[in-house]
């Protein structure tokens, strides 16, 4: 139906838009979402036929390029073919006019019906959009915001467009009436292409697929589950972080810096895992997999693959086969309860342990002491011999940077939010707070400037103002610097705010791994709902207790024991780990209802 | 747990008493040739003088001036304390710390050894071999230190052990720390204490078992010292002599075996705070 090629445009010396290829099929809903300024609204326009700027490339509309066009040949398009609904519903209406009148003007204008039709149309259209008869005589001012909407997608049915292009149809209406005008755009999208212009994920998630722009490119385009569960763009997800809604479960995240449009990679500025290259050249919107992606590193990295990892102690397998990824500026939680192998996993990661099988692959830009790690205890994880400044400064120098060490450590410690007056910084850790000591330690892991951060407990030792406290200093550092953050920790509680993804450890092996939404919310494995239904609670009702006793299972499933719904078949054989989508479980209660359905 | 051990050691009364007969002791040792009016192997007086100003312990039975020989006893008494106590210790720091940090069969080897040496019945190994080689005084050291360090190397690997899984080494090590900086920064610094707890339990032991040996006859007749002074006192009972030649010696080898001995308490009662109890932490 409709084809952007190679579409730029550039308005004096500005490029606004840069090589946009895109196309919507008939009966598609396509939402172009990006933050204002991307130039989400001028491809519209420039779509219709309205930027005025020189613009290259092609807009094959019905098999035709539309960009040669004479004027004359557009209007004929405009309103007929082809529909805009412009963002500010309260200018697009003529205040003078009765919604009837202007609605039969919009009808009339193509001269495709005479007036006796065209009040049918006009009847006709306004039952399709929801409104009441009575309202065609109603002014402009007499209506609601939402009405407003309907009156104005009303006038752009009229000659019943091949392509509507809508510019943030739901932007100030409260969340009922959006619900109601994005079913009814919907119900009006078979048999015509619908680009939906929206900085809101919610409405873009009602489309079939979702375009990202950013600074005047596409950044990423995909099917909207698979970008909105799983986006493989920075931006995207930066996106995602910071959009308030009820399916994400963890604490708004910004995006760092401010946006623009710069040489190279329009995002590279605000990007955390940018290299070199992403400054000077621009990165081709390219097929990866199940969508089209703008970045020269194909998406965010994986940092850190665990694949196969094991360890053993004294015949016990302490972590048995784990595989899990880490992605570029993620956080996963490692959940379980004690002695389920996290802090062997974290252990192993840092090269503190050597595996018994598997490895964990590094990123090859991963560079020396680009993983690091906060370790459970601060107290004893530093040595009572070294001042508060001697602790930050170990890793230099351990490292042998010697050069303005005491500088950095310094302001590494400002960072923190602690203060950095030299009484302060001779102190020794029995003279140091709790709260003190946990972000020195942070500020310890993090003088390097790591790319992952492996957290382990890191604050189980302090008090929830001070937890709280350090988390969010934590969370505000990853969005500066990109940093991944590998949360071990038995407070799901917790996981919950911080992690985007999680996976829930027992025994040594993975049980359930997903968006943290999924396990935090809608938990599969019969552990995971046993650790979610024990997690802190204020209502001050106590679970029911478990079954059966921990460690007790000799084969099968290590949870059977414990579990209060287990199988036969789970006292036999150890369930695998079963893919479904973004979710791994390995369950044979979840796995045996999958074959039951498949 | 941050210790000042300085603190420990002159906050009790124990470590005060201790601390100054050191101090008095090393002074003597260290000023011996200015404050002995007499040469101490000088043989030319008469024997068996009675105190007085000019003798003011009195002379032996070879005409010696006792006062200075118990002065210069003092200056081999601690040298040998130190020596043996300094040259056990780096034994033990080094058979038993690399024991502790290498592990593995070497570990097991040397802890075998050093089992095998523990049940060797000390004193006698003493007499046997210095009887055969009639020792000079740093043969006896050399003997000392060679036979008092099992016991030092012992506890080392032990704490070297624990030190090593110590989360602030992990954690240094996860920085990418090697070897030399971790026995720099960490390992040698948390063993100092109880390499000096060590150090002044082998002095003291050493002190003790020079005294023995020179009592048995075993030593080098050249060097005075007080185990030798008592020896040969010892075959004079009969005489007045043995309450200013038999006793000064036998009380200041007591004093400097006190001084050890308080010493060694208070740093073994840092160390081990729940075997003493009492002692703040600063």
């Amino acid at each position: 139906m409709l084809e952007i090629k190679s579409l730029t445009l550039d308005i004096g010396s500005e490029r606004i838009l840069r090589d946009i290829n895109l196309k919507v099929a008939a009966g598609e809903v396509l939402a172009l979402c990006g933050e204002s300024g991307a130039g989400k609204t001028s491809l519209g326009l420039t779509v219709m036929g309205l930027m005025a700027g020189q613009v290259q490339g092609e807009v094959i509309f019905q098999g035709r390029n539309l960009l040669p066009l004479a004027e004359e040949e557009w209007r004929r398009l405009r309103g007929r073919e082809m529909a805009m609904v412009l963002q500010n519903t309260d200018d697009a209406l003529n205040p003078v006019l009765s919604v009837g009148a202007q609605l039969l003007e919009a009808v009339l204008a193509h001269g495709l019906f005479d007036r006796a039709a065209a009040v049918l149309r006009v009847e006709e259209l306004l039952a399709q959009v929801g409104l009441p008869e009575h309202k065609c005589n109603s002014y402009p001012h007499q209506l609601s915001g939402g009405e407003r909407a309907r009156v104005l997608l009303a006038m752009a049915l009229a000659n019943d467009p091949a392509l509507l292009i809508l510019d943030e149809p739901t932007a100030a209406v409260d969340t009922i009436t959006k619900a109601e005008l994005l079913s009814l755009i919907k119900a009006i999208s078979p048999g015509r292409a619908v680009l939906l212009i929206t900085h809101d994920l919610a409405a873009a998630a009602v489309a079939a697929r979702i375009a990202v722009m950013y600074g005047g490119t596409l950044v990423e385009v995909g099917t909207t589950p698979a970008v909105l569960s799983d986006p493989r763009h920075p931006y995207t997800r930066g996106l995602l972080r910071s959009f308030p809604n009820m399916t994400t479960v963890k604490d708004l995240q910004g995006i760092g810096g401010e946006g623009g449009r710069a040489p190279g990679c329009p995002f590279h500025p605000r990007c955390t895992q940018r290299l070199a290259l992403c400054g000077h050249k621009i990165p081709a919107l390219q097929l990866r997999e199940d969508r089209w992606l703008a970045c020269h590193r194909g998406g965010i990295v994986p940092l850190l693959q665990m694949r196969n990892l094991g360890k053993a102690f004294d015949g016990q397998w302490a972590v048995a086969g784990v595989d899990l990824t880490l992605q570029e500026g993620e956080s996963l939680a490692v959940v379980g309860e004690t002695g389920s192998g996290k802090t062997t996993l974290a252990r192993m990661i840092m090269n503190l342990l050597p595996p018994d099988c598997g490895q964990v692959e590094r990123d090859a830009s991963l560079a020396d002491g680009a993983v690091q790690m906060v370790f459970q205890h601060p107290r004893a994880s530093v040595s009572h011999r070294f001042s508060a400044l001697e602790i930050v400064r170990e890793p230099l120098d351990i490292k042998g940077i010697l050069a303005d060490r005491d500088e950095i450590a310094r302001a590494m410690i400002a960072e923190v939010h602690l203060p950095v007056d030299a009484a302060f910084l001779a102190r020794y850790p029995h003279q140091l707070s709790g709260g003190e000591l946990q972000r020195l330690v942070l500020a310890r892991a993090l003088v390097l400037e790591p790319k992952v951060l492996v957290a382990d407990e890191p604050t189980s030792a302090l008090d929830a103002s001070t937890q709280a406290k350090i988390l969010r200093l934590i969370m505000a550092l990853q969005e500066k610097r990109g940093l991944a953050l590998l949360l071990i920790t038995h407070d799901l509680a917790l996981a919950r705010k911080v992690c985007d993804r999680a996976a829930v450890m027992l025994q040594g092996r993975i049980v359930e791994e997903g968006p943290a939404q999924s396990v935090f919310t809608q938990p599969s494995h019969p552990y995971t709902k046993a650790m979610v239904q024990h997690a802190p609670q204020l209502t001050g009702v106590l679970p029911s207790p478990l079954p059966g006793a921990a460690g007790t299972a000799s084969g099968g499933c290590p949870f059977w024991p414990r579990c209060p719904e287990s199988l036969v078949v789970c006292r036999e054989v150890n369930p695998p780990l079963v893919a479904d989508g973004q979710l791994r479980i390995a369950c044979h209660l979840v796995s045996g209802q999958g074959s039951l359905a498949g | 747990m941050h210790i000042n051990y300085w603190q420990e050691l002159t906050h009790h009364r124990e470590g005060q008493i201790g601390l100054v007969l050191l101090g008095i002791l090393a002074g003597i040792a260290l000023l011996a040739p200015i404050l002995a009016p007499w040469d101490p192997l000088y043989e030319r007086d008469m024997a068996f003088l009675a105190p007085s100003l000019r003798h003011l312990l009195g002379t032996n039975d070879v005409g010696q001036d006792i006062f200075s020989r118990l002065l210069y006893g003092a200056r081999s008494s601690l040298c040998l304390a130190v020596l043996a106590g300094a040259g056990a210790t780096a034994l033990s720091l080094l058979i038993g710390g690399t024991a502790g940090l290498i592990g593995g069969l070497y570990d097991r080897v040397v802890l075998r050894c050093i089992d095998a040496l523990l049940c060797i019945p000390m004193l006698l190994v003493l007499i046997l071999v210095a009887g055969y080689l009639t020792p000079s005084f740093f043969s006896l050291v050399l003997i000392l230190t060679c036979l008092m360090w099992p016991g030092g190397a012992r506890v080392v690997r032990a704490e070297t052990l624990s030190l090593r899984s110590e989360l602030h080494i992990t954690a240094a090590r996860s920085f990418g720390a090697r070897w030399p900086y971790l026995l720099r920064r960490h390992i040698l610094p948390d063993l100092a204490p109880i390499l000096l707890a060590n150090f002044v339990a082998v002095a003291r032991r050493a002190v003790f078992m020079e005294a023995g040996l020179a009592f048995l006859g075993i030593g080098d007749p050249m060097v005075v010292s007080w185990g030798m002074m008592i020896r040969q006192a010892l075959r004079f009972t009969y005489l007045d002599a043995w309450v200013w030649w038999l006793l000064p010696p036998g009380l200041a080898l007591a004093c400097t075996v006190a001084a050890f001995a308080y010493l060694g308490n208070i740093l073994t009662g840092v160390l081990h705070p729940r075997h003493e109890g009492g002692h703040t932490h600063a």
